[in-house]
């Protein structure tokens, strides 16, 4: 049974969407796309039909928004609602009738991507949660996690800067390279924020295609299966932008990584119980009101 | 990030509501001569107005893609646009500003449609709050008068045919603008919207409106002394 976070759109028929709606979020260049494409075809082999949508993809939006960021001169607030239009429009045109007709809806981003630009650009985080609050609570959120050091590399080699990717609307004045550091830490950090509140599953993207392709497989046939999620993936705690730099720092050092990396399982295996989310307990809180 | 609040700003904001058919246009035509005359620096804001997202407005209207909900956001944005890149900048200058329709619109509109009123009210929590916001009070069926005089027909989304209330326009008109008139009524105590009796002579409307503007100008700026 669907819900949406908090309120429900007029019109808006959730009783009979028999459909999943998989999210897989995380930031530019981390390789969401690549593991769409090869997901997709993995479903359609074992006989699921899917939809796979994602931002500016709507027919009611998407022309107007790619004009708009061409001129530069989209404000926040302009270019937050103007996403959420996009947004919109897809979840009622696309993804609920697609989940309606029984299929897997995969979506390259969500909410959430939405959510942490506005952050990092300073929206009120009340006013951003709010305008998202009709949204579907999905059946799965994928996060990709990746460090900054590990994603400059990528998205620079790959494909040099992009304005927006590098956040030269809020860093005007500096280089791109440090202006696209400056912006993605900061972008990440909001992830891990989210991450924790909406309750991710987080994947490392740092290791190859391959390997987080297998993750992502295993994932998604427990969310088709029905299963319930377990044991819980441990979700970093949010952290001070103080730490933030600590973090990039600690990166640059590969022992102190893999310091971290043990650290992350005892989380998981503690008790032998998953961690019991904040989230998940506000919701049990709801229910047995 | 802003909320909705007295802004400090040295210009001054002056809106008008009201459904259509209900003179506020025309109300604010007067003020804008007059304030002129006056010579204060004073520039229109339109609702709907917005260069960057005029074309995905009336690419929707016109296909009838739009939702009770995708209908609110791009107005939103359309007014977010207008907020960030002209009305503030403009009030920043000292300048005086008239909007004919505001965020109330928005409120008694998109609620109609069947949006939460809370979400929507919190959507526009952005915008500056006005120095006088009027509201033009008039029965339903004198709104429709003048409107049937003026011209022949409804747009879709102006009367409401979105919501399928009926395949009759002018019916469908009716019923969807008693919806944003029950609405309007909730603003006006709930904002501290001035409302004025729409069904007065014109001139007597515009000395009230005239009255109450002219005690908020005092530290506006003037282009020129009046002659």
């Amino acid at each position: 049974m669907k819900e949406p976070y908090n309120v429900l759109l007029p019109g808006m028929n959730l009783a009979d969407l028999t459909g999943k709606l998989i999210v897989i979020e995380g930031t530019d260049g981390v390789g969401r796309s690549t593991q769409i494409n090869l997901l997709k075809p993995w479903l359609e082999q074992q006989g699921r039909a899917v939809l796979d949508t994602g931002m500016t993809r709507s027919e009611l939006a998407g022309k107007g928004i790619k004009q708009a960021k061409e001129g530069h001169t989209l404000g926040r607030i302009t270019l937050s609602l103007f996403y959420a239009t996009d947004f919109t429009d897809r979840l009622e045109h696309q993804i609920i009738p697609a989940l309606r007709a029984g299929f897997v809806v995969l979506t390259d981003r969500y909410i959430y991507s939405l959510m942490a630009r506005a952050l990092v650009r300073g929206i009120d985080p009340v006013w951003i949660r709010n305008v998202y609050n009709f949204a579907l609570k999905p059946d799965a959120i994928f996060y990709l996690r990746i460090g900054v050091d590990d994603l400059i590399p990528r998205v620079v080699f790959a494909r040099g800067f992009d304005y927006w990717e590098s956040g030269m609307d809020l860093h005007p004045s500096e280089d791109m390279y440090e202006s696209f550091r400056k912006y993605q830490t900061s972008l990440l950090a909001q992830f891990d924020v989210l991450a924790e509140e909406y309750g991710f599953e987080v994947i490392d993207a740092s290791g190859d295609t391959r390997t987080v392709f297998e993750t992502l497989r295993s994932g998604i046939s427990r969310v088709l299966s029905g299963e319930a999620r377990e044991p819980i993936f441990s979700v970093p705690r949010a952290k001070s932008a103080d730490e933030e730099a600590e973090r990039v720092q600690v990166n640059e050092n590969p022992d102190a990584k893999e310091s971290r990396g043990a650290e992350k399982e005892d989380l998981e295996n503690k008790d032998g119980k998953p961690a019991v989310h904040a989230f998940a307990k506000a919701a049990e809180g709801a229910d047995n009101r | 990030m802003k909320r909705y609040g007295e802004h400090r700003f040295p210009g001054k904001l002056f809106i008008v509501e009201g459904i259509d058919g209900s003179g506020k246009s025309t109300q604010l035509m007067l003020l804008h001569q007059w304030l002129q005359a006056e010579g204060y620096g004073t520039v229109f804001s339109e609702w709907n107005s917005s260069p960057l997202v005029r074309d995905t407005t009336k690419r929707g209207k016109k296909k009838h893609m739009l939702t009770p909900s995708t209908f609110s956001l791009i107005h939103a944005t359309d007014f977010a646009d207008r907020m960030e890149h002209n009305i503030i900048p403009l009030l920043k200058a000292g300048a005086v500003v008239l909007c004919d329709r505001y965020i109330f619109t928005a409120f008694a509109r998109d609620v109609a449609r069947g949006m939460d009123s809370k979400w929507v009210r919190e959507l526009y929590s952005f915008a500056v709050k006005p120095t006088v916001a009027f509201y033009f009070r008039v029965p339903l069926e004198v709104a429709m008068k003048r409107l049937h005089d003026g011209r022949n027909g409804f747009k879709f989304y102006e009367a409401g045919m979105d919501l399928g209330l009926t395949e009759d326009a002018d019916e469908s008109f009716r019923l969807f603008q008693s919806r944003i008139i029950e609405e309007y009524e909730k603003i006006v105590p709930e904002f501290e919207v001035t409302a004025v009796d729409a069904t007065l002579p014109i001139e007597e409307q515009q000395t009230q409106m005239r009255q109450i503007v002219k005690a908020k100008l005092a530290q506006a700026k003037r282009l020129r002394v009046a002659p």
